[in-house]
């Protein structure tokens, strides 16, 4: 071709300088098995396509094979952070088909359990937030401070992390007027950590720099793609369950609802600390004002064939909203045991907050949210828009695949 | 700037440590936790609802071996026998038990290599009864 010519192009290659970068399932920055798939220009992140599936263990096939009882027990196994709010969940359920009261002592023993469930779920997660950061003396000092309320749990209930404390018709087993001596010297130990540590989260520079401004959502983003729990919270989208349904005693305790209008990651962070600092003044309540009576039902004596009937109940779990539908058609076993997490909302509506910001960026956003795979994988949902132009990666070009 | 968590490091590094030298040192846990138990087979009535009601599918009934006298109130002369790898030490055991036959211990040693059973501290109950041969 002579100099000064020109031809008039009749084909154009389309090729999108695209990164895709696989993040997880197994990954040293992800704590839970979940794959985004990150497209990324440069450093600069386009389109996240969430992956999940690998952690499906059919429990709500194994609730519809056993019996009623025996499900208290593998819903409490969907996910060990947040057994007692399941199983408080689906015992709820339980005795609404039974049309069964527990009494005014398990109840308040039951929201003891839930409420030291979420405070010791919100350190953890602030703790491996501090860790995705690379801050890992503050993940240890965090798990350090933890331990005491996974010790508060075994107190209570029996063991630091499964709980199984909850039961058709009150809970397991009781609280000594010795046991409650301890429980209050351990929520005296660590509500100045907690204090302290959003001092931390609040000054330090590092976590200022990391959190402030990214993976921000607006209240509309919220509300179109149903986030839930703390999210939603930290959003200034006024969203609780205990609020809303005032289920077991929560119309009875001081509880006050936390929102924060920061939108970022940081207030989520923030808005997790103070809930703890809330739950703490909740267990501290219930530890002063512990009705007297029978909290523990004589499980001989429960009814081993349920009637007939529809059941759905709805907990806040520390990620948000937890329900339970529960289908009887009489029996000794469940027709059917529905169960939607917050976490299958949270994290797999959560792909559009991610573009704009950094591949650095996504681990931390991604922990903000708190996911909880083994909670949500018990479905497979794909739902992924078909793309409609073909488009070529920059390695199908390096591969030779035009 | 200061940074914020100096304070407490140099607190640490002048404290004992967090850590525990497990095995070495034991683990402190409650008297009361939910750890390894057993049936007292002089209070067993062999009515198998341990096993029925078992949520990990856990317990198996088996006969009564040979050089042990069968309580007479255990006409089947069965017990329950407990894979302990299996068991979720949710206690269900115990709390539907109409004789009240399980003892329950806070031991959670329980790490082998082999399956483990209850078999061996069950049979011991019968023989401390002195109902063996």
């Amino acid at each position: 071709m002579a100099d000064g010519d020109t031809v008039e192009a009749t084909k154009a290659l389309e090729i999108p300088m695209l990164l895709e970068v696989p993040v997880g399932p197994q990954h040293p920055a992800l704590h839970e098995p979940i794959l985004l798939k990150v497209y990324a220009s440069g450093e600069e992140v386009v389109r996240v396509e969430i992956n999940t599936g690998y952690n499906h263990r059919g429990i709500e096939k194994l609730a519809e094979k056993n019996t009623f009882y025996k499900d208290i027990f593998i819903v409490g196994r969907v996910c060990g952070i947040c057994n007692t709010v399941h199983a408080n969940c689906y015992v709820r359920a339980l005795e609404h088909l039974l049309g069964k009261e527990p009494p005014a002592r398990a109840k308040y023993l039951r929201v003891l359990a839930m409420e030291l469930e979420r405070l010791h779920s919100h350190m953890l997660i602030e703790a491996v937030m501090a860790e995705i950061l690379g801050f890992d003396t503050l993940f240890m000092h965090i798990m350090k401070d933890r331990e005491l309320i996974m010790k508060a749990k075994e107190i209570l209930t029996g063991a630091r992390v499964l709980a199984d404390y909850q039961m058709v018709g009150g809970v397991r087993r009781d609280l000594s007027s010795e046991k409650i001596e301890r429980l209050n010297k351990i929520l005296d130990l660590v509500e100045p950590r907690l204090k302290y540590y959003m001092k931390l989260f609040e000054e330090d520079v590092t976590i200022r720099k990391r959190l402030e401004g990214v993976g921000s959502l607006t209240p509309y983003d919220i509300t179109s793609h149903g986030l839930l729990g703390p999210i939603a919270r930290a959003s200034g989208v006024s969203t609780d369950v205990r609020l809303h349904d005032m289920y077991e005693v929560y119309s009875e305790v001081p509880y006050r609802i936390v929102v924060m209008d920061g939108k970022d990651t940081l207030a989520r962070m923030m808005l997790r600390w103070e809930e703890a600092i809330v739950s703490l003044e909740i267990s501290r309540y219930i530890l002063k004002n512990l009705p007297e009576g029978n909290a523990v039902p004589d499980e001989k004596r429960l009814p081993r064939v349920f009637p007939e009937g529809e059941v759905y109940t709805a907990v806040e779990a520390p990620r948000g909203e937890l329900t339970y539908y529960v289908m009887s058609k009489g029996g000794t076993m469940p027709y059917r045991v529905k169960i939607r997490t917050p976490s299958f909302n949270n994290i797999i509506n959560s792909g559009f907050s991610y573009i704009g910001h950094t591949i650095a960026d996504v681990p931390v956003i991604l922990v903000s949210y708190d996911p909880c795979i083994s909670c949500m994988e018990r479905i497979t949902v794909v739902d992924f828009r078909r793309k409609e132009r073909k488009k070529l990666l920059l390695k199908d070009v390096v591969r030779g695949r035009v | 700037m200061k940074p914020a968590l100096l304070k407490e490091v140099i607190k640490s590094i002048f404290s004992k440590p967090a850590t525990i030298q497990y095995p070495k040192e034991l683990t402190p846990v409650e008297l009361d936790a939910r750890g390894r138990h057993y049936p007292d087979l002089s209070k067993c009535i062999g009515c198998s609802l341990c096993m029925i009601e078992c949520p990990a599918n856990a317990i198996i009934m088996k006969k009564i071996p040979e050089g042990y006298e069968a309580p007479k109130r255990n006409p089947k002369k069965i017990y329950p026998s407990i894979n302990y790898l299996k068991c979720v030490y949710c206690y269900r055991c115990v709390t539907v038990c109409p004789t009240n036959a399980y003892v329950t211990t806070s031991e959670y040693r329980l790490g082998t290599p082999e399956p483990i059973f209850s078999d061996d501290l069950s049979l011991k109950t019968l023989v401390s009864g002195g109902k063996s041969d």
